[in-house]
């Protein structure tokens, strides 16, 4: 527990004024940013979803692609990080968007926002349901849809609960369940490459530096399905650049949270993929691409330490639930100031400090989404995580270009302005927008998806895509005809005084407003 | 001067303290200052408008108990601090040097306050200075 060197006031007189701008804030620590920005990328549960897929896009060059698929994240961090700078009061897409290209733009950002959060939910409950039932052995529950489906409901209400109640529960939680993943897939990687090398069991294949190697992907279709895939690992991971910056004014080193997260990130994904495709080959990750760890769990570890990767994978998705509900929160909590959205969203509880009612309606329209569409067939399910790499590439996308919108006049002033504001956020959101409009096009054959169903003769995921983003546009209609303030709005031009420092901008929306 | 510190939520538990903290204040002619901490989980990101709403709530139930306590014949002061309640009491009760610190406690369980966290808990072990806890009950 750290004492600051001092907490000025709030004011002075008779009655404080908004004076808070003077506090200093309490600057994050190096473990507890680390934590923060490994544990909202939750690597768990993206290596368990995708790995499978990644190795059958790319073969044995997965390694490579969780290497390569960093690229476009890290030139977008650079829009958040400038777009942070510019606005630190807020750390959200939906305000920047809004500040750059309007707020029609910015609203569509926050729904996609929020969509894509509410989805991944119903994706995570799934997982956390069916491995609570195999860590018991319970196979007969396993089995039964409604069975896994009744526990996953079970544990979003649980995150949900916890979030909205407490911020110290939240905190312990996430650490708990972020050290209990990392342990298990740290054993897991050990205890993979170690039989690989002393036992070589069958199938097994030794590690070489090829594997590592974008370059010995021999088809170019491969690599950006490998990345479009791999785009989702690093989903998250842009809050670990916004979080750290708030420490600028501190003593402390900035960003050395950041970069450790990210190196605790890539390392855990390189690692763990070259273990997994060593011990039993490419085919046996295709083959069992839905689940990769667990089947592999049991091949490495032998009855009953098989159960470890079983917790890496349950723990993973529960914890980022968590991580999940908390930004979706604060986003309806940040457009509801805004104006963008009733007010009841922006309330926070007088008690709990949380956000309580967004929380809640975000954690049971996760439950709608998850039951209604597992009434509906089960494969949607996995078809909706299709959808989502849609969602997420808007908006990541979106953030890149706006802000180099936001910055125009400031991009040639110097090299460095035109490179890391210019340049990097553009590079990052074309990628982002290539890699959409692929996936546009080879989602719109039914036979790419995983139902295999065809609706109106495109895949489910597009379809899914599409409806949502008509219903944002027919809810933002709606909302501009009974609120018209927020859509009133003009783009805005950043301050050249922010990037210099010597002014820091604190206008946030609602402060303008007050 | 010494001075005393009280902890505020938006609670109406809270008022307990409050009154307290304003009648002891009185009578010693010391200055009461109100202290509401705040501080929004970071995981996942994009806290700041949270931060601004809790910034809100506080001045808005701080403002109410400053009257209160200065109904009560106290000096008191408003202090919003952007930290953990526990860390901001302990933070400002050192900054003003005060004689005490007092909070409303909720009357719940030990083991609901060790899972869910609990501000007088915390305080009475970690404060070097003397502790107050006044009983309130919630209001709904």
């Amino acid at each position: 527990m750290s004492v600051p060197d001092s907490v000025p006031p709030a004011g002075s007189g008779d009655g404080p004024s908004r004076g808070a701008k003077g506090l200093r804030s309490n600057a994050i620590g190096f473990v507890s940013s680390t934590v923060i920005g490994v544990a909202s990328t939750a690597p768990g549960y993206s290596l368990a979803a995708t790995l499978g897929f990644v190795a059958a896009a790319v073969g044995f060059q997965s390694p490579a692609i969780m290497i390569v698929a960093f690229i476009p994240m890290l030139f977008i961090a650079t829009s958040y990080f400038y777009m942070n700078r510019a606005d630190p009061d807020c750390g959200t897409t939906f305000t920047w968007v809004t500040k750059a290209m309007g707020p029609r733009a910015g609203w569509m950002g926050g729904w996609a926002i929020i969509v894509a959060d509410v989805i991944v939910m119903a994706n995570l409950a799934q997982i956390a349901g069916l491995y609570s039932y195999e860590l018991v052995g319970w196979t007969a529950a396993a089995e039964s849809t409604w069975a896994v489906t009744f526990l996953g409901v079970l544990w979003i209400l649980l995150m949900t609960w916890i979030v909205g109640r407490s911020v110290e529960l939240s905190a312990k939680t996430q650490n708990w369940l972020l050290g209990a993943e990392l342990a298990t897939l740290g054993a897991f990687a050990v205890v993979a490459l170690y039989k690989v090398y002393a036992d070589s069991p069958p199938g097994s294949v030794e590690p070489s530096l090829s594997w590592i190697n974008p370059f010995a992907i021999d088809s170019f279709s491969a690599l950006v399905s490998g990345v479009l895939l791999a785009v989702f690992i690093y989903w998250g991971w842009d809050s670990t650049v916004t979080v750290n910056e708030e420490t600028k004014d501190s003593s402390r080193t900035p960003g050395l949270g950041a970069l450790t997260a990210t190196v605790i990130l890539v390392l855990t994904y390189v690692i763990v993929s070259v273990a997994a495709q060593a011990y039993g080959g490419v085919d046996q990750l295709v083959e069992n691409s839905d689940d990769v760890l667990s089947s592999l769990g049991t091949a490495v570890f032998g009855s009953p330490w098989d159960k470890i990767l079983i917790i890496a994978v349950l723990t993973s998705a529960a914890a980022s639930t968590q991580t999940t509900i908390l930004p979706t929160a604060r986003t309806s909590l940040s457009m509801a100031r805004a104006k963008a959205l009733p007010e009841k969203f922006g309330e926070v509880h007088e008690r709990f400090f949380t956000p309580f009612f967004s929380t809640w309606v975000m954690g049971i329209s996760s439950i709608v989404w998850y039951v209604g569409l597992t009434l509906l067939s089960e494969n949607i399910l996995y078809d909706s995580i299709a959808a989502l790499g849609l969602m997420i590439a808007f908006y990541y996308g979106i953030t890149g270009f706006a802000c180099a919108i936001y910055y125009r006049r400031e991009l040639l002033k110097s090299a460095k302005n035109f490179f890391f504001i210019g340049v990097c956020p553009v590079l990052g959101a074309l990628m982002l927008t290539g890699i959409l409009v692929k996936s546009v096009i080879d989602l719109s054959d039914p036979a790419n998806s995983e139902s295999g169903d065809s609706w109106l003769g495109l895949g489910p995921p597009l379809v899914i895509a599409i409806l949502f983003a008509v219903i944002g546009l027919g809810l933002m209609l709606y909302w501009n005809k009974v609120s018209p303030v927020f859509f009133k709005r003009k783009p805005e031009v950043a301050d050249p005084a922010v990037l210099t420092g010597e002014k820091q901008a604190v206008a946030s929306f609602a402060a303008e407003e007050d | 001067m010494p001075g005393i510190v009280v902890g505020i939520d938006g609670s109406t538990c809270s008022n307990m303290a409050v009154a307290e903290g304003a009648v002891l204040a009185g009578e010693l002619g010391e200055k009461l200052y109100v202290v509401f901490g705040y501080e929004p989980y970071r995981a996942g990101g994009e806290i700041q408008d949270h931060r601004l709403a809790l910034e809100e709530l506080g001045l808005q139930v701080g403002n109410k108990a400053v009257e209160e306590a200065k109904e009560a014949g106290a000096d008191a002061e408003l202090m919003l601090v952007d930290r953990d309640s526990v860390d901001a009491l302990i933070a400002t009760a050192d900054e003003v040097d005060a004689r005490m610190i007092v909070v409303g406690s909720y009357g719940d369980s030990p083991l609901k306050g060790a899972i869910l966290g609990s501000t007088p808990h915390k305080l009475v072990h970690l404060s070097k200075r003397p502790v107050l806890v006044v009983h309130g009950k919630e209001e709904d």
